[in-house]
């Protein structure tokens, strides 16, 4: 970031050509550190919502703030082939499934729209739990199977898919030459476009 | 040194009513003068890295407040993610060769921010002190109160705040969720479709 202004004076065209992921001992051995706490405060702090402060949301951000930690220490594009697009929004999607299918159940069992206490007649035996300790439980399993999933499968997304392009791969490029040659919708122009510039 | 003066300017009753301590009086003004100096840097990369110290303060206060979950979701998102959000996008940018340290003032803007600032400091004497016994939030507290009074005793939860969130305006919180997975999804699909194939 900190290039000094004379990359800025040499040719028409400003281009960053200074590769944004490099790799720094520094950053590699702190975020080793820091890394398993911050995981396991996130865990906590998400498995820990009904009790003190916090919940789905923070844990979430806090976990998904792990892989990022972990994207910028050791690559970006590493870090999405190890973490895969598919698991990131399946994720999200698996999150919304769980709080869904959490809340539609009791409206299946003659109650209403997440009223966990509607779980109490059916489960209450076999799991030995009072009925006030289904809405404790119900919570919990929102917030952790529901919010925290979404959250931070749609932080770790969003991150994949802005950080696209920042670390060119060989790989990204060929996939976006295949598409670009296979549809015929308007990316073929801008593709072409971006090709005759460099 | 403008900083200053309006903050006094804007906090002289309220800061006597409610008996302010320096560790507030001190955040408060760093907060303001991380606000100011985001907007006046020309550089970009040092805007976002006060930004995240601003982030940083206000979680302080929100913590300061008793209002931990805040504080929480505000280092965690606000200083955080949004501060890794903010780096990858202007790593994608150029920077403007200038050599100017701060942007040039727009005083008409300044001017309009100061009115707003300025009705909205009117309205300050009307608030109750915080913490007050008497204000309206604690006096005429029916909702608050049964939440505060009750909690505990059906949900078994701890922290009200999850009991609010995930049990009493459960619905809310469901469609919360929706709307950030919708949001995730909609912005993977608009600027990640060559890289993002999920």
């Amino acid at each position: 970031m900190s290039s000094d202004p004379a990359d800025n004076d040499t040719g028409g065209t400003i281009t960053r050509q200074r590769p944004v992921y490099t790799e720094s001992q520094v950053i590699m051995t702190t975020v080793k550190a820091v890394i398993p706490f911050v995981l396991t405060y996130g865990l906590f702090i998400t498995f820990h919502g009904t009790g003190s402060p916090g919940g789905g949301f923070q844990g979430g951000a806090l976990i998904a703030s792990v892989v990022l930690m972990m994207a910028f220490a050791f690559g970006i594009e590493s870090t999405r082939e190890w973490l895969s697009n598919r698991l990131v929004v399946g994720l999200a999607t698996l999150g919304v499934a769980i709080f869904a299918g959490i809340a539609l159940v009791p409206m299946a069992l003659g109650a209403n729209f997440l009223e966990y206490t509607a779980y109490y007649p059916v489960l209450g035996d076999i799991l030995g739990l009072k009925e006030y300790e289904f809405v404790k439980y119900g919570m919990e399993a929102v917030e952790i199977g529901g919010i925290a999933f979404i959250v931070a499968g749609v932080l770790m997304g969003l991150f994949f898919a802005l950080a696209a392009g920042v670390t060119p791969s060989d790989d990204t490029e060929s996939a976006a030459d295949t598409d670009a040659a296979s549809n015929t919708d308007t990316m073929t122009g801008d593709t072409a476009a971006e090709e005759v510039n460099t | 040194m403008s900083v200053a003066a309006g903050a006094s300017a804007v906090g002289l009753l309220p800061i006597q009513s409610v008996g302010i301590t320096p560790v507030e009086a001190s955040l408060f003004v760093f907060v303001l003068t991380t606000a100011v100096l985001t907007a006046l840097f020309r550089d970009v990369l040092a805007s976002i890295v006060i930004f995240a110290a601003y982030s940083l303060g206000l979680a302080v206060i929100y913590t300061f407040y008793r209002a931990p979950d805040v504080g929480l979701t505000e280092a965690a998102i606000g200083a955080g993610v949004t501060t890794v959000f903010l780096l990858l996008t202007i790593a994608k940018t150029t920077r403007p060769a200038s050599d100017a340290r701060f942007e040039a003032i727009n005083w008409p803007a300044v001017g309009i921010c100061g009115l707003f600032v300025v009705v909205v400091a009117v309205t300050l004497p009307a608030f109750p002190a915080v913490g007050d016994p008497a204000s309206p939030i604690l006096t005429t507290a029916d909702v608050s109160g049964y939440y505060i009074a009750n909690a505990y005793d059906e949900t078994g939860a701890e922290n009200a705040v999850t009991a609010v969130l995930a049990a009493y305006r459960g619905f809310d919180t469901f469609g919360e969720a929706i709307v950030v997975f919708a949001a995730g999804v909609a912005s993977l699909l608009v600027f990640g479709r060559e890289v993002f194939t999920a």
